[in-house]
């Protein structure tokens, strides 16, 4: 019957081009959509990968509630105390308890490849006239740069630098261009109150981004004294051989410690919130696609079988049976779909690889040669040629089941009226 | 071997309206039959009960010994592809497909058509149609495109041949033509012949007539 199938969509050139084309720009509009959304969305989580932790170990924070301070005052004295007002606020320590429980733990872990104790210090740096209040982040020099990317955005200098110990820092770009200063000059680091401390410049990092290039890094060591808090650490920031096990590492050693402990997804899942809205809106514009070309290709063999009533008529008196009508109809259908979606992979696959040509400089949409990144993840081809397989094998069961109902009987009876 | 009709009564519509009652009818194979009667008679409806289209009301209709309406939809689908041949008032060929093709209609369905396109263009040169093999049916004139759908009907070489006013839509000499080439396939192939026709001539050439009455042989 395939025969037949084709000659019915040759003897219709117009018709058939035209429900081709529905089927042909849903998919072709899906890979590229895809390609492009997709290749741009893998950088970033690319970059969140490589230039971060995959788990992030801070202070816990805890919110009071109407009974957090039942025990510590009347312990259990009475059955339930009534307060007025009732307690709340925050309950911080500040500090990851017990850094040394971690340190052996992570480094008895072989899914662990790095980890940096850190301190984040709120201080005031000064160069003269020049004062700046920002963030000083102390660190393990050497594990920071295993553990993040920062090393590959220093550009005077060397970070683990820091590692020689004494009162060196690494700054960030904008942070130096505030201060007005130059590479192994000095620059006074002091808390609120309290003496300023000098420190040496060793290094400039410039990533990009004016936020993460406004703070400073410092060894561990150096920035707890200058804090004074000295052994205190409030975050480890943790890198793994295998960044897709940390949302399960997290959550395991979230339950053995009151540490906050988080994945690097989870700490971006606002990112992930924004994709998954995208996905969506992708979903739904090439969905709407495919249902104007569904509605295509049902038209048009509803037409179509309305049409060939006679040749139904005939074919059936030769001894064809409902199967064979079926097909008949059904696989014009789904040569329409096959077709459309053959041209529509294609012609997007071109399509992409000319985006991909397209200079896109610098830029967070840019990638690393400076032009577009476009996706070509099997996954989405398959995808879009079941979208469009499914929706014209969807808009072709009812009139090829219609068509196969007919009997020769009533199209000869209802030809003679 | 043939046709036997017992009892045979039809309804149709809703409410049922009795179109045949008590048909009794036996045909024997090599038999050419005429079915005639005035319009609304109920030819064509006996014709298509006779030719397993159409189910019967009441009674049976068996084809060489077998019941029709007891037969698995498959086997009656088969047994029309191997044994029976129809011609219809207008030609119904498949205006996709040039005269060869659709000749060969029937023979693709049993895969077949290679086997059968030698007979195929025997029948074609017979009936004058030698250097018109190619030609789609919208290239044909009326005689010549019904003569293309009584090749198409015998290129099974089938035992039975159904035909419901062949010679309708046909002019005098097209209609002569038509019939003789029928009757010739009735002298020559054996083929049983049941024809549905109210042009008393035509009938004439049968050797048998059933004339029908308000759904009741006379
Ligand atoms: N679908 C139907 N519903 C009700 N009655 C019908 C239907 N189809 C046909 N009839 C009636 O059945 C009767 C017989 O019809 P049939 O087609 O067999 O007649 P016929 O003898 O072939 O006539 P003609 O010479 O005009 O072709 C007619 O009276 C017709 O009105
Ligand atoms: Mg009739």
């Amino acid at each position: 019957m395939i025969f037949l199938a084709f000659r019915y969509l040759f003897e219709r050139r117009r018709q058939t081009i035209l429900t081709l084309l529905g089927i042909f720009l849903g998919t072709a509009a899906y890979v590229s959509i895809s390609g492009f959304m997709l290749g741009f969305r893998g950088y970033l989580i690319d970059q969140l990968i490589n230039n971060d932790a995959h788990v992030h170990i801070g202070a816990r924070e805890e919110f009071l509630t109407d009974h957090s301070l039942d025990d510590p005052f009347y312990q259990n004295v009475f059955a339930h105390v009534f307060w007025d007002p009732a307690p709340s606020g925050r309950k911080d320590s500040d500090m990851v308890e017990n850094p040394q429980q971690w340190y052996k733990r992570l480094d008895a872990d072989p899914r662990v490849e790095a980890y940096s104790p850190q301190l984040t210090a709120s201080v005031i740096f000064s160069n003269g006239k020049a004062i700046s209040s920002s963030t000083l982040i102390g660190c393990d020099p050497r594990a920071q740069v295993k553990v993040t990317t920062l090393g590959d955005y220093v550009i005077e200098g060397q970070f683990t630098d820091l590692a020689v110990g004494g009162n060196r820092i690494v700054i960030g770009n904008e942070l130096q261009k505030k201060l007005g200063l130059r590479v192994s000059q000095n620059v006074m680091v002091s808390l609120a109150e309290g003496p300023p401390t000098p420190f040496k410049i060793v290094g400039i990092f410039k990533t990009g981004n004016k936020l993460s290039d406004n703070v400073a890094y410092g060894a561990l060591a150096d920035v707890q004294k200058v804090n004074r808090t000295p052994n205190h650490v409030n975050k480890i920031a943790v890198r793994l051989h295998d960044h897709t096990q940390a949302a399960a590492l997290a959550a395991a050693w979230a339950k053995i410690s009151p540490e906050r402990v988080e994945s690097w997804d989870q700490v971006n899942s606002s990112i992930f919130d924004v994709f998954r809205i995208q996905d969506a809106v992708r979903f739904m514009s090439v969905g709407a696609v495919m249902i104007v070309a569904g509605f295509g290709i049902y038209n048009v063999l509803n037409m179509t079988v309305m049409h060939k009533r006679k040749d139904i008529a005939i074919l059936r008196s030769m001894g064809y049976d409902t199967g064979d009508i079926i097909r008949l109809f059904f696989s014009q259908g789904l040569i329409l779909g096959v077709a459309g979606t053959i041209l529509g992979l294609t012609f997007s696959y071109f399509f992409c690889l000319y985006l991909q040509t397209i200079p896109f400089g610098g830029g967070p949409l840019g990638g690393g040669m400076g032009h577009l990144i476009v996706s070509f993840d099997p996954k989405i081809y398959i995808q879009s040629a079941i979208l469009g397989l499914l929706s014209s094998t969807i808009a072709s069961i009812l009139p090829a089941s219609s068509a196969g109902k007919l009997t020769p009987i009533e199209i000869i009876r209802a030809g003679a009226e | 071997m043939g046709i036997t009709a017992r009892h045979v009564g039809k309804m149709i519509g809703e409410p049922p309206t009795r179109i045949l009652s008590d048909i009794n009818l036996e045909i024997n194979n090599g038999e050419f039959l005429a079915l005639t009667g005035r319009s609304g008679s109920g030819k064509s409806t006996l014709l298509y009960l006779l030719s397993t289209l159409d189910r019967v009301s009441q009674g049976e209709v068996q084809i060489d010994g077998q019941n029709v309406g007891k037969m698995e939809p498959e086997m009656i689908h088969r047994f029309r592809n191997a044994n029976m041949g129809f011609i219809f008032q207008f030609h119904y060929l498949l205006a996709e497909l040039n005269t060869l093709e659709n000749v060969l209609m029937p023979a693709r369905k049993s895969g077949r058509q290679v086997e059968r396109e030698h007979y195929a263009r025997s029948l074609l040169k017979q009936f004058d149609l030698g250097d018109k093999m190619h030609r789609l049916p919208r290239q044909l004139s009326g005689g010549e495109q019904q003569r293309v759908a009584i090749a198409r009907a015998l290129v099974m070489e089938p035992q039975y041949l159904f035909a419901d006013e062949p010679t309708g839509s046909l002019d005098s000499v097209n209609g002569e033509n038509v019939m003789n080439i029928i009757r010739d396939a009735n002298e020559r192939l054996n083929v049983t012949v049941i024809m549905v026709t109210h042009e008393s001539d035509f009938a004439r050439l049968a050797k048998r007539q059933v004339h029908l009455v308000d759904g009741k042989i006379q």
